[in-house]
């Protein structure tokens, strides 16, 4: 051992003993008779619906690029789950611990969690929201939205977009297993050093953290590699780059970002983990080491994630603006433009994050400037949706609820964020609950934006729409849970309360604390809603059916295609003639959706494979974290030679027969629901506008 | 009828929320709108500027946002309709010229701001005639260790821990440290924060207007007893804080370097304990700084708070 560690340690079990179950904790026992009891259910559910073949065969070996998606929403949703639970906990602990007359419960001082275990519940509630909550969903929806609407079969590398996923959950997996073995970070979701080096978090919190976010985001960025490479090499016949959709758009910035910015995470991650496991002194005070090394490296990488994650919600309103407004983009070159340079600015932004450590005026100004002019970009994207809306017709179905909402909050959070980028006043709310409310006014942006989006593409996916009713209350208790929490928070803010208390000393606090102790219960409330909504609406499935174009004024390629989408996504790949190619054609009456030639269709197999490498990817992670050095050796070497093994494959692909396309179209034309399309006289194609890239329907294109 | 007369009355209360709210921000618990001292009053100065022209820009974006919301709403349109109309050069102008314009103001006040409260050389201090001090400056260094402050009066040769004591009208150098990990250390009232970091050493300056008594804390995370890690700043008349360093150097008690070992030990400061020392070893800052870089380290214990 090149470190000293405080506990026991063998060769063949590390540092696992049964001291590392907290069974001694109720809350923790809760926790996991809880999820115990939830993963009975779904098993017997399962079992009970005989799904699982389907499961086995369909959805785990699945290289589809929609199941891919759909799965990567899935897992992001479940840990959103976790990290709402997280932040009810956090809420109720500091409105149970004001004052030094506050009681104790639990073993804790004031409040019911003593200081080492709410440091680890807001460390995950941060890790879990932002890097497996919030980015697994805005990727999968990437995953599912952006071949879909440039036209691709599938993703340019459809078996490594799989195994993007599997590590993600194979990350999101670890960061669970520490709830129940061990602990985890209690560091904050940053890691903050010196504080995550060894002397300072002696238990094996840090090293779940460090495992979990490197395995997890090498997922991103594997995705990433994919996201880019299908945007650039895979589009459709006659989609020039400036006729893709503002989401595209928005993903390829967004992934520019991913791939120029993960790998210094991974970097900074892994001189950590040097110095945990190895004694080095990249991050410590002591011995040549730089503590501010570690900050500088975290936030070249944290501010672009940051506008990782809103560049996707930027995208999402400007497809649901337009499609409700019964209207283009307003200045299309302009939004290009504007996601362009924010993806440009966020790499000299970083030094922002701490204008406290002692820069010298100059070097601050310049990061404050910088920063602000994030705000200009910020500012053009808003007037854009505002003039996309003027001269409209404006619907208020959900996904438009959820975007104005996304839109309400992006303006506040970019008020504070103006505020934030200024020195003399970040000196005085650094850190701050001001801070906390400011940030997460831009994750209501994005979450509101994200659902909007899973409610928008839903129809797409599965053929049928999420109820419009309890969709709506969702909406409206998630708004008003918003302002009610986040309020009090800025106001907290300029009454000096720092974040991260588990103990708040001042009771003139208290009336605050209240007030958000209900906004987070009107979360609750939106958090049954949704449940609810999903319940009601797959037991009214069959009465919402959603046709290819499911909300009547949809624009991009996407609406082209079936609702449910085939796995082939379209039957034959389209010819593109303009921006908004699914309103261009609608205004020339080419809505006819079944080609008038097939061809065959050249599909990717399906793969066990990256299923394997994210469970083995998971037993190395815990391996390490464990110290049990002969498993994450074994782990590794496994990874290695599945790798090499799959290398050998030649045949990872197969072929439709264009005979069976066609009857496969056939059908979903015979099941989709009335009003889908127009007659479709059998024997007789009606001339095929939608369809081959020879199809007689260049008349007109040359716009 | 009546319900409408009920709305009515509670978007009339609606409507004198914001006044009643602010009414509360005249209560001194808004620390940020309180300040007490030059720096803080400058970064407050700023941070109303900079509302100030936010909103100007927020506020009518926001009008803009709602009326456009309500007035083509498809349910009961008002405004005519055009489906195909997607750009104007003339609105795109605008709409990239007043976050421009906006952004080159604000820059310009963030930089003559953070020239004004530079840690390092506060402009609000050591420019501002009005103040007019000239009483010598006091310097305080500041060690944090887990989870408590030391501060050592070089020039007097004590030192205090969980209590800071200055006297008003006297700039005040800081020079800050820290034995263990990053602390930021914050007198919201007085002055905005900085780090104080292991092996490394800050500097902060500030100066009281008012006697009276402020809280300081840390404003980042540094471990379990972060919460607590809290201290009371004194600013008294010069004349009284000459009686109470003399009152300081009559106890009995000395820090040493091999006393401020055992002071650096992980303590959660849950009882507020307050020490004065009456002697301090010569040259402690430099020596925590010296030890840190070359190994030292107060090591947390494994669970030390789950029983707390």
């Amino acid at each position: 051992m090149l470190v000293h560690l405080q506990g026991p340690w063998s060769p063949f079990i590390g540092r696992l003993s049964l001291h590392q179950i907290p069974y001694d904790n109720p809350i923790i026992v809760g926790a996991f008779a809880f999820a115990v009891a939830v993963g009975i259910a779904l098993f017997a559910g399962v079992t009970y619906t005989g799904s699982w073949r389907y499961l086995w065969r369909e959805w785990l070996p699945s290289v589809d690029h929609k199941k891919i998606g759909v799965m990567y929403i899935l897992v992001g949703l479940v840990m959103m789950f976790r990290g709402f639970i997280d932040a009810v906990m956090i809420r109720t602990q500091q409105l149970m611990a004001v004052g030094p007359q506050s009681a104790g419960h639990l073993e804790a001082l004031h409040g019911y969690i003593p200081p080492f275990h709410f440091d680890q519940i807001y460390s995950s509630h941060g890790t879990i929201m932002l890097i497996f909550a919030a980015t697994p969903i805005l990727v999968g929806l990437m995953n599912i939205v952006v071949p879909l609407q440039i036209g691709a079969r599938d993703m340019a590398y459809p078996y490594l977009n799989a195994l993007g996923l599997w590590l993600t959950t194979a990350g999101a997996a670890l960061v669970m297993v520490s709830l129940y073995l061990g602990e985890f970070s209690h560091d904050g979701w940053i890691g903050l050093t010196p504080l995550t080096e060894l002397p300072y978090s002696p238990g094996v919190g840090v090293d779940y953290w460090l495992w979990a976010v490197q395995i997890g985001s090498v997922g991103t960025t594997l995705g990433a590699v994919n996201i880019i490479a299908t945007i650039i090499k895979m589009r459709a016949p006659g989609m020039k780059w400036l006729r893709m959709p503002v989401f595209t758009w928005c993903a390829m910035a967004t992934n520019l970002i991913v791939i120029s910015a993960f790998p210094v995470l991974a970097g900074a991650l892994f001189l950590l983990t040097l110095d945990r496991y190895l004694g080095t002194h990249f991050y410590t005070a002591a011995l040549g080491g730089n503590v501010m090394l570690y900050t500088d490296l975290f936030w070249v990488w944290g501010h672009p994630e940051v506008y990782f994650l809103v560049l996707p919600a930027f995208g999402i309103m400007s497809e649901i603006i337009p499609t409700f407004s019964k209207k283009p983009l307003f200045g299309y070159t302009t939004m290009v433009l504007a996601a362009l340079g924010i993806s440009g600015v966020s790499w000299s932004v970083w030094l922002h994050h701490f204008f406290v450590m002692g820069a010298g005026p100059n070097v601050v100004a310049f990061f404050s400037m910088s920063s602000m002019a994030v705000g200009i970009f910020t500012g053009v994207k808003v007037f854009n949706w505002a003039f996309t809306m003027y001269r409209g017709r404006l619907r208020f179905d959900s996904p438009m609820l959820w975007a104005i909402g996304a839109l309400s909050f992006l303006l506040i959070g970019g008020l504070t964020g103006m505020m934030l980028a200024m020195p003399p006043i970040d000196y005085q709310v650094h850190n701050s609950v001001f801070l906390i409310a400011h940030f997460h006014s831009w994750l209501m942006t994005i979450s509101f934006a994200a659902l909007g989006a899973i409610t928008y593409w839903f129809p797409k996916v599965f053929g049928f729409k999420l109820d419009e009713a309890t969709g709506k209350r969702v909406v409206w208790f998630w708004i008003a849970g918003a302002v009610l929490v986040f309020t009090p928070m800025y106001i907290l803010g300029f009454m000096g309360m720092t974040r991260r208390l588990d103990y708040v000393a001042h009771p003139s606090w208290y009336p605050l604390l209240v007030a958000e102790q209900v906004g987070i219960g009107l979360f609750c409330v939106a958090a049954y809603y949704q449940f609810k909504q999903l319940y009601v609406s797959i037991r009214d499935r069959k009465h919402n059916r959603a046709e290819a174009d499911a909300w009547g004024s949809t624009r991009t390629l996407e609406w082209m295609t079936h609702s449910p989408v085939p796995f082939y996504n379209f039957a034959v790949t389209p010819q593109i003639h303009a921006r908004d190619e699914w309103a261009w054609r609608k205004e020339r009456g080419l809505t006819n959706l079944m080609p008038d030639r097939f061809q065959d269709i050249h599909m990717p197999k399906d793969t066990y494979v990256p299923a394997v490498l994210g469970a083995l990817a998971f037993v190395f992670g815990f391996g390490m974290v464990w110290r049990i050095w002969w498993l994450g050796a074994l782990a590794l070497l496994a990874i290695i030679g599945v790798v090499i093994w799959r290398s050998f494959h030649r045949d990872t692909g197969y072929v439709i027969p264009a005979d069976e396309v066609e009857r496969m179209e056939r059908g979903y034309l015979e099941h989709a629901p009335e009003g889908a399309t127009e007659e479709v006289p059998v024997g007789e194609p009606a001339p095929g506008v939608l369809a081959s890239s020879q199809a007689p329907s260049r008349q007109g294109a040359g716009s | 009828m009546k319900a409408d007369r009920k709305y009515r009355r509670i978007a009339r209360l609606l409507l004198i929320s914001p006044v009643l709210l602010l009414g509360g921000c005249s209560t001194p618990h808004f620390w940020l709108i309180h300040p007490k001292g030059p720096v803080a009053g400058a970064e407050l100065h700023f941070m109303i500027l900079d509302v100030v022209v936010m909103l100007g820009i927020i506020l009518p974006t926001a009008a803009l946002l709602v009326w456009f919301l309500w007035r083509y709403r498809e349910s009961r349109p008002r405004g005519k309709y055009d489906g195909h109309w997607a750009s104007s050069t003339r609105i795109e102008a605008v709409m990239w010229g007043i976050p421009l314009l906006a952004v080159g103001l604000l820059s310009y006040f963030s930089f003559v701001g953070i020239h004004e409260v530079n840690p390092y050389n506060p402009g609000a201090v050591t420019a501002d005639k009005k103040i007019g001090t000239h009483a010598d400056p006091l310097e305080v260094d500041v060690i944090s260790t887990d989870w408590q402050w030391v501060f050592v009066y070089p020039a007097q040769h004590i030192a205090t821990l969980n209590r800071l004591v200055v006297p008003v009208n006297t700039p005040v150098h800081f020079r800050l440290t820290s034995a263990t990990v990053t602390n930021s250390f914050f007198i919201p009232q007085l002055v905005g924060q900085i780090y104080a970091m292991p092996g490394m050493r800050t500097k902060q300056t500030m100066l009281v207007q008012d006697t009276g008594t402020y809280r300081g804390f840390s404003a980042t995370l540094s471990g379990p007893g972060f919460s607590w890690m809290r201290f009371q700043t004194k600013a008294l008349p010069s004349r009284a804080f000459d009686k109470w360093v003399a009152k300081v150097k009559g106890r009995q008690n000395d820090l040493t370097y091999a006393g401020f070992n055992r002071v650096a030990q992980p303590t959660i400061n849950l009882n507020h304990t307050v020490k004065y020392y009456a002697r301090v070893q010569k040259g402690l800052f430099q020596h925590v700084i010296q030890e840190v870089k070359q190994g030292k380290v107060f090591s947390t214990r494994m669970g030390m708070t789950s029983h707390m």
